[in-house]
């Protein structure tokens, strides 16, 4: 179907068009209606980033107690909901969240497609993350805050030692931040296999998109087991259930267990998209392909498989049978192979590359550093013994902040810096940039590193304070000056992000010079993205692009109609209709808060939520006479012979 | 300049199979469901291997009849949930009409015989023990999920007797299809460790 062809007369025309058929609506009503892709993609990530500024406030105050021996400054209760406020927070509704909210944001640009494949679910995925986080919050300023940890471990969580709404509040927030977590896997995982641009068959994926398919099949296997083990929580303390319970013949361990089954696989759905933003960082900044393509890919998804085998290290001081600790001491080493081939993958990228340096490459080089001792005592920490030793102690503190900052936070920033020019069109201050990733690298090496001796020195993790001769004070004071620092790295970014958002140097569509689509976009994109689908030719996109690479027509400007190409090689397949604005999302999400938030008050809300949930979803689901009108319209004269079969490949010839 | 184009005029809009989108995020949501259904299994199983007494003592041998005869009626339920899909891909609606209306009434009969004969003849409750918790999460679940597919048949059914029945919807017939398959094999290993396992010689004893 390749044909030549004089450039269309009138894409003006074209634009708006498509811009009326994609655009938002106005007004509150329309705000909670909005469907787009980017709109809730960045409704993601800066929710996520306020709840990281609530999670970080919490720690300073853990800093400010911790300063010196006795402290008074809080009191244990008031201590014990900060540090279960600042883990749930900085797991659940930031580092979760934010990640998501960026594969929202990017996977349709990197695809070349309008539009996720669920647009209402997309939605409705934000307001039921959204309504979980305000809801812990709101117990939280009420004086309900749950007081058990960021994993609530029964029996302490349970109704016997934790009594009030605390522990129910936390764990109907994971229902809804996993309920959302779940949604956006499900979009991700089919806007990828269904929706790429023409000619990129899955070997020209971008990193990042393969990065945010391998999360989204984790998510798929991994939340469903919070969601349970919450739910039982829930179903103990509630209705008097016994799951946890001893002596009924419930058993604590269960609890573990499927906590672990999913608390290991959600640090890599944290940290595996930080190597997807490493991956697009490093490949724009060395200005050549990525080294070991093939290798980057599998060795992501053998990290997953992985994953899912090692967390009983997470409980090897609870006493299980020795054969089986081997074994998952085994599996929790080898985890460091498919991570050390990324590393060396990207060095040799950046060896061979004309390497560039700008903040977001400094965050990545930031990555390595502190990613790497993370790794290393990740390593000591899957030797039983030394676990022993240190099991809840400061050390385990310093290793996983070391992961989950090194791994995920500074790719993270590294990729605020990257795509702030894509969002706002405008370029950062490069040297306020600078100045934010040094006070963070220096603050959090201060911050942590100590926490290492703290913790050999003995001094154990989630104690409101501790006794003047143990000689634990100066090394805490240290640790609370580097959190000074790193409290003035963000807020220099913010500074710089508030100021450069209207005052910055205006940044074009590819300040980068970098290699997937949405930089072919202007910068901010359209509501529309793309008005021609494009077509990709190798696996860096924009470079590999042919001067009158084709571009595909022939679809509907005046319909959200988007085109569906085969799983493997991307051929056109077939065209969809995407549903556009609809309120209902919001609607749905307002009744599951109704059914789960009542619940936990009197049981028979949950009834009266799933009701009302279940005529939302009529709603949702009944379209309107002049849609159905529409699609009568479209759909005249075929419906005699639907055709099943495949029908016949389009051919395409790529350069 | 000229400028080369790949035009899809051609292409067809929308499909009635497992190319189309709804198709996939149906799978999606049932491989999430699968694994809630596998971790209540790994539940029972925790839990058995943990307890001497499984099942505990006072729990009584269950009546087999209601619930095999509940469970036969749930597995051939798939027959005109089969007979929905394929006569989905002709758009043959009287078959769909008819097979639909079955599994409505199979759904209502079967949670019927679930609340008003199995449950109470059970004999423990899920305060009674962990034993007891479990078994009644298990059938907690299954049930939320045979309201579901019962109330997503019976609204097909009702929306295809008043509007026009459209591609999209013939898709919707198939995706329930799949989703009722799900339902009624998912039960199956739940009802022998339910009704089969207290029959057999008691763990402990």
């Amino acid at each position: 179907m390749t044909e030549l062809a004089v450039l269309p007369p009138d894409f003006a025309k074209e634009a708006a068009i498509m811009e009326k058929t994609w655009a938002s609506k106005p007004g509150v009503i329309g705000w909670l209606s909005e469907t787009g892709h980017k709109q809730i993609g960045l409704r993601y990530i800066v929710t996520a980033f306020l709840f990281f500024l609530a999670g970080g406030i919490e720690a300073a105050l853990m800093r400010i107690q911790l300063l010196k021996p006795e402290n008074h400054f809080l009191g244990p209760d008031a201590y014990n909901q900060i540090f279960t406020m600042h883990g749930s927070t900085m797991m659940f509704l930031f580092a979760v969240p934010i990640m998501e909210g960026f594969g929202v944001y990017l996977v349709p640009l990197m695809l070349g497609t309008h539009n996720v494949a669920f647009p209402k679910l997309n939605a409705f995925g934000y307001y039921i993350y959204l309504f979980g986080g305000l809801f812990l919050y709101t117990m939280f300023l009420l004086h309900a805050a749950p007081q058990a940890g960021w994993f609530s471990y029964v029996p302490l969580a349970g109704p016997q030692y934790s009594p009030g709404k605390g522990v129910d509040t936390w764990a109907q927030m994971i229902t809804f931040t996993e309920v959302s977590g779940l949604v956006v896997a499900v979009e991700l995982v089919v806007t990828t296999f269904k929706q790429r641009c023409p000619g990129m068959s899955l070997n020209r994926i971008p990193l990042f998109v393969w990065s945010m398919i391998v999360v989204s099949f984790m998510i798929i296997f991994a939340m469903p087991a919070v969601m349970i083990a919450s739910g039982y929580l829930s179903l103990d303390r509630l209705v008097g259930t016994h799951l946890y319970n001893r002596s009924e013949g419930g058993d604590p361990l269960l609890y573990q267990h499927m906590f672990w089954f999913f608390g290991h696989p959600e640090v890599y759905i944290i940290f595996i998209p930080g190597l997807g933003f490493v991956s697009s960082i490093l490949t724009a900044f060395t200005g050549r392909k990525i080294y070991g393509y093939t290798a980057m890919v599998s060795t992501l998804v053998v990290t997953a498989f992985l994953g899912f085998s090692v967390w009983v290290h997470h409980m090897f001081a609870t006493g299980l049978p020795q054969l089986g600790e081997s074994f998952f001491t085994a599996a929790s080493l080898m985890i460091v192979l498919p991570t050390g081939v990324q590393i060396f993958c990207w060095i040799a990228t950046i060896w061979s590359g004309r390497f560039r340096i700008a903040t977001p490459v400094m965050y990545v080089i930031g990555f390595f550093l502190v990613f790497i001792v993370g790794g290393l005592t990740g390593v000591m920490l899957a030797s039983i013994p030394i676990d022993w030793q240190v099991h809840d102690t400061y050390f385990v503190v310093a290793h996983f902040h070391y992961v989950l900052i090194g791994g995920a936070l500074f790719p993270l920033f590294g990729a605020f810096h990257f795509w702030f020019p894509k969002w706002t069109g405008r370029m950062y201050s490069e040297v306020m940039g600078q100045i934010s990733f040094w006070l963070l690298l220096i603050g959090f090496n201060v911050t942590f590193f100590p926490m290492h001796v703290l913790g050999l020195y003995g001094m154990p993790r989630r104690v409101y304070t501790y006794q003047p001769g143990m000689r634990w004070g100066n090394l805490n004071v240290l640790a609370s000056a580097g959190a000074v620092f790193m409290a003035l790295s963000v807020l220099t970014m913010i500074i710089n992000f508030l100021v450069s958002r209207r005052a910055g140097r205006v940044a074009g569509a590819n300040p980068w010079n970098a290699d997937t689509l949405e930089w072919s976009l202007p910068s901010p994109p359209p509501v529309y993205n793309y008005l021609h689908v494009p077509t990709v030719s190798g696996l860096n996109a924009v470079w590999d692009a042919a001067p009158d690479q084709p571009y595909v027509t022939g679809m509907r400007f005046d319909r959200r109609e988007i085109l569906i190409t085969r799983v493997l090689d991307a051929e056109p397949d077939h065209t969809e209709q995407l549903p556009g604005h609809s309120p209902w999302p919001f609607v749905l999400s307002c009744t599951m808060c109704i059914g789960l938030w009542g619940a936990i008050f009197f049981a028979w809300w949950f009834t009266i939520g799933a009701v009302l949930s279940g005529i939302a979803l009529i709603g949702w689901f009944w379209p309107s006479d002049r849609e159905l009108e529409d699609h009568i319209l479209r759909e005249k004269g075929e419906l005699g012979g639907l055709e099943l079969g495949m029908p016949e490949p389009v051919r395409e010839e790529m350069p | 300049m000229t400028q080369r184009v790949l035009d899809v005029a051609a292409l067809t809009e929308g499909t009635a199979d497992s190319r189309s989108l709804i198709w996939w995020g149906n799978l999606a949501m049932l491989a999430i469901e699968g694994t809630m259904f596998a971790m209540a299994m790994a539940t029972y199983l925790y839990l058995r291997s943990t307890n001497l007494d499984w099942p505990p003592s006072t729990v009584p041998k269950p009546d087999l009849l209601m619930p095999t005869i509940n469970t036969v009626m749930l597995l051939l339920s798939c027959i005109p949930a089969f007979i929905i899909d394929r006569a989905s891909i002709t758009k043959n609606m009287l078959p769909i009409r008819i097979c639909q209306a079955l599994s409505i009434a199979v759904g209502l009969l079967f949670l019927y015989i679930q609340y008003a004969v199995m449950v109470p003849s059970l004999g423990y409750k899920w305060s009674s023990h962990a034993y007891g918790s479990v078994v009644w999460v298990i059938i907690g679940m299954h049930t939320l999920h045979m309201v579901a597919a019962t109330g997503e048949t019976a609204l097909l059914f009702l929306y295809s007797l008043f509007k026009p029945v459209l591609k999209k919807h013939l898709l919707d017939f198939r995706c329930t299809a799949v989703y009722w398959y799900f339902v009624a094999l998912v039960w199956v290993p739940f009802y022998f460790i339910i009704f089969i396992e207290p029959w057999m010689q008691r763990k402990g004893s």
